[in-house]
């Protein structure tokens, strides 16, 4: 968009923040009764629930089953009032189809499957409000609903996405900056080894920017670890009062 | 009858029927509540502002978010001077574990057509409103209610959630331009919705042979309604009236939720 300036000259972008700062994270576990396991995470104007069922006994075809781990399930489904434009099919689009498999591939990385042979996870995602980021803020709140159904994972898995403008990488980009149609990466880190789950980028970035890129997203994927982390104990400090007494 | 706390597990799980009936004896239910009561209901009014209208409504466990999106359409041939409203509820395999993905199932499809029906009969708001251009333009507001957490009573949660996002429904002011024929959208300047009626549901689950009627009932209530043979005209009338009294108590709460939101 002509005009736009994504970065301004003393170092702001759109909407007030630094280049490598993070949007305000808010985020709740075992908001829904029915679940297993869910999480509710607002990332800036991004809205995303996670819930997730298992492990439980293979659905459909027993066929499925593999004989030596888990099978996780992932959907994605974004709501039909979610973004800007009404979106037509809330699922079962080839965006949505992508987004499930690149959550399946996630967490497969992280999830202990070997624990729980012949059975499924299901993992749902459901995101009501889109400001851009939506593949992180689908990762960070699956994480915690993962961990509030109590399945075992190696690590969290903490999501960020970052970009490129102006010669400076910037961490977490809102709607209105990926809509400006610069490279984007997402990324998804298990923060206590640096491993990367999942790494995505559909765009031209040259080679040399990719490092600086790589770790700012990095760097923002560690700090949603720390608030991550801070929600989980909260998570059970009050659950442990409420059982306590 | 007083039972250990294993003992009453295990007595759900092997006679659930016997289990409720023990209580309905004493006029009241598993979770406390009497038999006329309804959960607590809790409504979130606007807060996704990527739609033009939202909800979020909590009765109990039961949680539906209701989102509506205007856009532009032409008007029926048979009524150009009525606009369109689309209902549709979302089942989703989230919500409750009884769902599969997929394409609508039975339940998802009869609860869309009841959201209709209500729209339709109650007149909620007219359709002549919604008319922009009379045979050229005029809005289609698209309603998607997503079940998040299914614990029985979705058409009662489904429709409080849809009168709660029309409430918020803000339209802005279209006019049409005579030389160029398009449409000029003006964001500033934004109305609320006329709201003529305010439907409010009471679902009412039956137990042996309709001598016993309970009001919204939970997921396992509604799982172990064995139905009746028929309902008396009596009956029938206290059921009208404790509709009238649910009436009120959401109007109220819906009134004061929109009242605390207004600026100061």
């Amino acid at each position: 968009m002509a005009g736009l300036e994504l970065l301004s000259d003393q170092g702001y972008r759109v909407d007030g923040r630094r280049a490598g700062e993070l949007r305000k994270i808010q985020a709740r576990m075992g908001v829904f009764a029915q679940a297993d396991g869910s999480a509710y995470i607002e990332q800036g104007n991004t809205k995303a629930l996670a819930v997730v069922y298992g492990p439980h006994e293979i659905r459909g075809s027993r066929a499925r089953a593999l004989p030596d781990r888990a099978l996780v399930n992932c959907q994605y489904s974004s709501a039909t009032f979610s973004t800007g434009e009404r979106k037509r099919r809330p699922h079962g689009d080839r965006k949505s189809c992508e987004m499930g498999l690149q959550l399946r591939q996630t967490f497969e990385a992280a999830i202990l499957t070997q624990l729980h042979p012949r059975s499924q996870i299901d993992i749902y995602v459901q995101v009501l409000q889109a400001d851009g980021g939506t593949y992180a803020a689908c990762v960070n709140a699956a994480t915690l609903a993962v961990m509030d159904a109590g399945i075992p994972m190696r690590d969290f898995v903490c999501a960020c996405s970052a970009g490129f403008v102006d010669g400076t990488a910037l961490a977490d980009l809102s709607h209105v900056e990926e809509a400006a149609g610069g490279p984007q990466l997402a990324l998804a880190l298990l923060p206590a080894s640096g491993q990367i789950a999942l790494l995505e980028m559909d765009a031209r970035l040259h080679e040399d920017h990719l490092e600086p890129v790589l770790e700012a997203a990095a760097r923002a994927a560690r700090d949603v670890h720390t608030l991550l982390d801070r929600v989980v104990r909260q998570h059970v400090r009050e659950a442990s009062v409420l059982l306590g007494d | 009858m007083r039972a250990g706390g294993k003992m009453a597990a295990g007595f759900k799980t092997v006679e659930p029927l016997e289990y409720y009936r023990r209580f309905l004896k004493e006029n009241c239910r598993p979770d406390g509540r009497e038999l006329g009561e309804f959960r607590t209901t809790t409504v979130n009014i606007g807060s996704i502002s990527t739609a033009d209208g939202s909800a979020l409504v909590k009765l109990g466990n039961t949680t539906v978010i209701c989102g509506i999106k205007a856009e532009f359409a032409a008007p029926p041939t048979d009524a150009p001077d009525k606009g369109y409203i689309v209902p549709n509820v979302d089942l989703p395999p989230l919500c409750s574990s009884r769902f599969r993905s997929g394409p609508p199932g039975e339940e998802a499809q009869v609860a869309s057509q009841f959201i209709a029906d209500v729209i339709e009969n109650s007149q909620i708001i007219q359709k002549e409103d919604l008319c922009i251009s009379q045979g050229k333009l005029a809005w289609v507001l698209y309603c998607d209610l997503i079940c998040l957490d299914y614990d029985g009573n979705i058409l009662d949660a489904s429709t409080f959630a849809l009168l709660a996002a029309l409430k918020n429904v803000q339209l802005p002011e279209v006019n049409i331009n005579e030389e160029t024929a398009l449409a000029e959208v003006n964001l500033k300047k934004k109305t609320h919705l006329n709201i003529r009626n305010y439907p409010v549901a009471t679902s009412f689950a039956i137990f042996d042979d309709s001598t016993l009627l309970i009001v919204d009932p939970t997921g396992e209530e509604e799982h172990l309604a064995t139905g009746g043979s028929g309902l008396t005209g009596a009956k029938l009338q206290d059921c009208m009236s404790r509709a009238v009294t649910r009436h009120k108590e959401v109007k109220k709460l819906m009134d004061e939720v929109i009242q605390s939101m207004k600026p100061k």
